[in-house]
């Protein structure tokens, strides 16, 4: 008999506005943070201890937050907001100080990415589409979604396209992509996410479907040990597959209204990992799910 | 003249001498002298003494006599004196030595007339021993010299019908010891290895100048295939012509010349044969040439019965046969011929009422070869003529009620219309593929297994499949999939993930049957759909408050959202309103059928509903675990509590009980309780209605004329409300009414009509109780058997006939049991 599903181990209420983002900062420091975006403008700072919300500010003019990100310099946070800025914060103060703002001249939905090659330098990739950067090969790859469904991957130094296929019927929502295993998996507004591997020519190539039981998806995450898929879904509900075969293992039911984006947590201790899932219904769940096996193995 | 006649007289003389030593001497060394003189004739060997002409007065005037002679002498003391030795060198080698087809008749006739005994045994092993040394070799090939001696009409019939019949003769005399040579799997090759051999010699006699005839090889080739051995004999020739004609002219001229010879009367047996044998045009074409163009039965045979009338042939002959009619521009009009003819059997309208579909689907087949090999001018000048053929065709086709045909017109349709090219137009139909589509989609393709090796075609099939299928599997392990997967990861219980909508489902019948009627929001709608079984099955006192109204709403209803599984859904709902509130939703159901107005699909959807409800109802209810589902539809099926028979049954039971006492004390077995069909009492609501009206045409609806999909079906459902009536008391009546309604339309032409109407013949007799089949029906019951009789022989369609078969054993079964239960009390009595 399985086991019932699972429910959250606590949920972060109070952000005020639907939550686009969120990004885990739990890596080397005592106070595991939690970022998020909201769509009324709002960057919150959660601390995973306390519960509670440690910095706010209102970024990008009261617009609608898209994507956050902390750089490596654990107090740099960029943010990307629907007044067509790419702004950079200092989290040194009180609350957030702008300390740079790039404009992208783009209204569309897509989140940017972030690749840091190492300790000084990072690359930022935004205003196109949905987008998502492997590690492999010569030069910096990138792949991209586009709302025709297709994707391309580009390289990014030589400026060309690699290789284009066309994954869904409907706009590309979301995609993922597993450094290690060269495998990703993108999904769109249908009952179904689709899975696609980047051969040894940089050709991405079409997997299996995984099929859904609703329709749209927000956004999608690999856990960092490669594990699991954790999917958003429009249905409410967060959806996490083992990420090897695509096999659904949970469904878990918390939201109220849409979940707009998940996360998994970097924590360095694998049984403390959570999952974050931020939705429209201003809430953020968060989920402890197969820490266990991840201890013992 | 002299010295000739003085020399034959001679012989005979000698002869003569020899036979009153052998039938008179005692001593051991005359009777060797004798032997010795009579072999001499025969042997000519080296130091022989005869000259020719004595050796051929003997041959043509004494050697039968002279077998015949030791035949009849078989038992004489001499011949067991001897050694075996001498006997072997002597008494055998008469017979081996002369002329082959002397002995041969000699030692059938023997075989024939001996009693089974050792001299019968001494027979049956020179018989064996002449097959084995090759002398059925030498026979043909003597005839095909043409230096047999004695050669008559008549000896040479005698001969050919020994050769042919040998195995049969032997094995009517001789069973059950008959010798395995003489079988026939063992004979039949070995004269194919002579047939083979003689026809060797004689290719060696033509390179050398010599004359030959093949007359008698192929009569006897001719013989033996018309005698049903043509498998047995084409499976060792047809490879080794089609070997040796393969870069030999003299082999080409003596296997045309062969084929030429053989009597017309046996032409198509070895035709047959040898096109089901032969592996490809080309051999084909090698081995008998232009055949095709100089004989008219050659003609005939290929061109228009193996292709149009015998249909049991498999694909690759037609292709065989096709492509030999393609190879060669002197035949090609005969290909365009062909097709002609093919076309207007396939686009035949009556041909598509009347012949089996096997056929039908043979002649698409070898339309569709046809068509492939055709080359785009000579499709040029045919193109008005193919498109007439297939514009008609597909309409008679896609009017057929089979499933069958009609896929077969739009294959067939949509493959002509891609190879004719009308500017880049093709015809698409929407058809399931199944294994027979595939197959007529694959024939337009060219011959895929070309020839590749003449030389081997006996033995060694050439197949590059294993390769292919090897490295398949390969293809789907995953490198890294039992290293690591995610097994160890147990799925939570994941039922609660079902489907979002907004809209919740209806809760009341009501809600349902007002959203059916004017929601346009297609959510609801479906939702509503999908609750609407379930609540008339829960609350039947609401369904029955607004059963006919909910029906007449579903009847009508269209897919308009194209809802999942829509059909289904709204079948499921019908059934249930039918089952619960049964006698309203029948009468509206079965008025409705013959009112104006519906679409055809909307009267089978009537036929369906009606009889899935019937079946329904006549299945015992499921225990009494389902109370609320029990108790309701039998109070409200019996309307007239007091008829109802279970009641005072009960009460009767009761008042036994109470007063029985009973002794035995064993664990009483509760026999397995009766329940009363429910279907049973309404029977006649189902039935009757529906035979009313059939034969009033209506503006929309002419059930005799052109609607036969529905009659098919009328006639159909009929016969399952009867099957399900089976020991209703009313079932004597409906047998009598349907028997009736099926007689004036026990020929029509739809096979599925047909059908249909024997299937119900077939219920009635399996419902109808016998004695009121016998009573009722005894003035039609003889007419009745022989239109029985007369479908089981001769109707086209293959499932008519053992339907009626079918109904013709149910029917004599019936009446026998009817029969012998009124007999036996008659004796009793």
């Amino acid at each position: 008999m399985a086991h019932p599903a699972p429910s959250p181990i606590y949920c972060l209420r109070g952000a005020g506005a639907p939550l686009n983002t969120l990004h885990f900062c739990c890596r080397g420091t005592d106070t595991p943070l939690l970022f998020s975006g909201s769509a009324k403008g709002m960057i919150h700072m959660w601390n995973l201890n306390s519960r509670r919300p440690e910095k706010s500010f209102e970024a990008h003019g009261g617009s609608s937050i898209l994507w956050v990100r902390t750089l490596q310099s654990k107090d740099a946070l960029i943010s990307q907001g629907r007044d067509m800025q790419v702004c950079m914060w200092d989290l040194r103060g009180g609350c957030g100080e702008l300390v740079d703002s790039v404009f992208t001249g783009s209204f569309g939905f897509c989140q940017c990415s972030l690749i840091e090659t190492d300790q000084t330098k990072s690359l930022l990739a935004f205003a196109t589409q949905q987008s998502e950067e492997p590690d492999s090969g010569p030069g910096p790859l990138l792949l991209a979604g586009y709302e025709d469904g297709s994707l391309l991957l580009w390289d990014v130094t030589q400026r060309s396209k690699l290789s284009q296929v066309k994954a869904h019927p409907e706009p590309v929502m979301c995609l993922t992509f597993d450094p290690q295993r060269l495998r990703g998996i993108s999904g769109s507004a249908e009952k179904k996410l689709s899975s696609w591997i980047l051969d040894s020519q940089n050709n991405i190539q079409l997997q299996e479907c995984v099929k859904l039981v609703n329709p749209g998806v927000s956004q999608l995450c690999i856990r960092a040990d490669g594990k699991l898929l954790a999917s958003a879904g429009w249905d409410h509900r967060v959806r996490i597959f083992g990420w090897k075969k695509l096999r659904p293992l949970a469904v878990l039911q918390y939201h109220s209204d849409m979940v707009l984006s998940v996360a998994f947590s970097d924590h360095l201790d694998p049984r403390q990992r959570l999952l974050a899932a931020g939705s429209k219904d201003q809430r953020i769940s968060l989920w402890s799910i197969y820490n266990e096996g991840a201890a013992t193995g | 003249m002299q010295p000739k006649d003085l020399a034959n007289a001679d012989v005979r003389l000698t002869v003569a001498q020899n036979f009153r030593t052998l039938a008179s001497s005692t001593d051991e060394k005359d009777i060797i002298a004798a032997l010795q003189t009579l072999l001499s004739f025969v042997n000519d060997g080296p130091g022989t003494t005869v000259t020719s002409a004595q050796r051929s007065e003997f041959n043509k005037a004494h050697y039968t006599r002279t077998l015949q002679f030791l035949v009849s002498n078989i038992q004489a003391d001499w011949l067991k004196k001897l050694s075996g030795g001498q006997r072997a060198e002597l008494w055998d080698s008469l017979f081996l030595k002369g002329p082959p087809e002397q002995t041969l008749l000699v030692l059938m006739e023997a075989i024939g007339e001996l009693r089974p005994s050792g001299s019968l045994d001494r027979i049956v092993n020179i018989t064996e021993r002449f097959l084995q040394s090759g002398r059925l070799a030498d026979l043909l090939w003597s005839y095909c010299l043409q230096t047999s001696l004695s050669d008559s009409a008549q000896l040479r019939e005698t001969l050919l019908s020994r050769i042919c019949a040998l195995p049969d003769l032997t094995a009517n005399k001789l069973h059950p010891n008959n010798r395995p040579l003489f079988s026939p799997q063992q004979y039949y090759p070995l004269l194919a290895k002579e047939m083979l051999t003689a026809l060797e010699r004689t290719c060696q006699a033509l390179r050398d100048g010599t004359n030959c005839s093949l007359m008698f090889v192929a009569q006897t080739f001719g013989k033996v295939c018309i005698q049903g051995h043509s498998d047995a004999i084409m499976a060792s020739m047809a490879p080794h012509l089609s070997a040796c004609t393969f870069n030999d002219m003299v082999w080409q001229r003596v296997c045309w010349k062969l084929l030429e010879n053989v009597p017309q009367r046996w032409m198509e047996s070895v035709l047959t044969g040898l096109v089901q044998a032969v592996h490809g045009p080309d051999a084909l074409g090698r081995i008998i040439g232009n055949l095709v163009l100089t004989n008219k039965t050659a003609q005939f045979v290929i061109t228009h019965k193996v292709l149009l009338l015998q249909y049991k042939y498999k694909t690759q002959v037609l292709r065989t046969i096709l492509s030999y009619l393609a190879a060669d521009r002197d035949r090609r009009p005969l290909l365009i011929q062909v097709l002609r003819s093919l076309s207007q059997a396939w686009a035949n309208p009556s041909a598509i009422k009347h012949t089996p579909v096997e056929q039908q689907f043979y002649v698409s087949k070898a339309l569709l070869l046809s068509v492939s090999l055709l080359k785009d001018s000579e499709l040029q000048d045919l193109r008005s003529e193919l498109l007439q053929c297939m514009l008609g065709g597909m309409q008679s086709h896609l009017d057929s009620s089979v499933v069958r045909i009609r896929n077969m017109g739009m294959v067939v349709g949509e493959c002509l219309s891609s190879r004719m090219d009308f500017g880049g137009i093709k015809l698409k139909f929407e058809y399931e593929q199944d294994e027979e589509t595939r197959e007529l989609l694959f024939l337009m393709n060219p011959d895929p297994c070309e020839e590749s090796e003449p030389e081997v075609c006996s033995s060694e099939e050439s197949d590059p499949s294993p390769q292919k299928e090897s490295s398949q599997p390969k293809l789907k392990t995953d490198p890294d999939s039992e290293l690591d997967s995610d097994d160890d990861l147990t799925p939570y219980d994941m039922s609660e993930d079902v489907k979002m909508s907004k809209a919740s489902q209806p809760r009341y019948l009501r809600d349902c049957l007002e959203i059916l009627l004017s929601s346009a929001d297609p959510e609801r709608v479906e939702l509503s759909l999908i609750a609407a079984e379930g609540l008339v099955r829960k609350n039947s006192f609401a369904a029955k408050e607004v059963s006919v109204q909910m029906t007449k709403v579903l009847l009508h209803m269209e897919d308009k959202y194209s809802i999942d599984g829509f059909l289904n859904l709204r079948q499921a709902t019908m059934v249930a309103l039918t089952v619960t509130d049964c006698l309203p939703v029948t009468q509206y159901l079965t008025s409705e059928f013959y009112s104006l107005n519906y679409s055809l699909r909307q009267r089978l959807d009537i036929l369906e509903v009606l009889a899935l409800a019937a079946q329904e109802l006549s299945k015992p209810v499921a225990g009494d675990k389902t109370p609320l589902v029990n108790s309701v539809p039998s109070t409200e099926i019996s309307p007239y509590p007091g008829d109802n028979p279970v009641h005072w049954r009960q009460v009767v039971e009761k008042r036994i009980q109470s007063k029985t006492k009973y002794i035995s004390k064993g664990a009483s077995q509760p026999a397995p309780k009766g329940t009363r069909s429910r279907y049973a009492a309404v029977a006649g609501y189902f039935f009757f209605p529906l035979l009313r009206n059939y034969d009033k045409p209506q503006v929309t609806f002419d059930l005799l004329g052109s609607d036969h999909l529905v009659l098919g079906r009328l006639i159909h459902t009929l016969g399952i409300f009867m099957h399900l009536a089976v020991n209703a008391p009313i079932a004597a009546q409906m047998g009598c009414a349907l028997l009736d309604f099926i007689w004036t339309v026990r020929y029509h032409t739809d096979q599925m009509v047909r059908r249909g109407i024997l299937f119900a013949v077939c219920s009635v007799f399996l419902s109808m109780p016998s004695h009121s089949l016998l009573v009722d029906l005894s003035d039609q019951l003889f007419e009745t058997r022989t239109w029985l009789a007369d479908v089981a022989e001769s109707d086209p369609d293959a499932d008519c006939r053992s339907l009626a078969v079918q109904s013709l054993v149910l029917l004599d079964e019936s009446l026998k049991k009817q029969l012998q239960g009124s007999k036996q009390p008659s004796l009793d009595s």
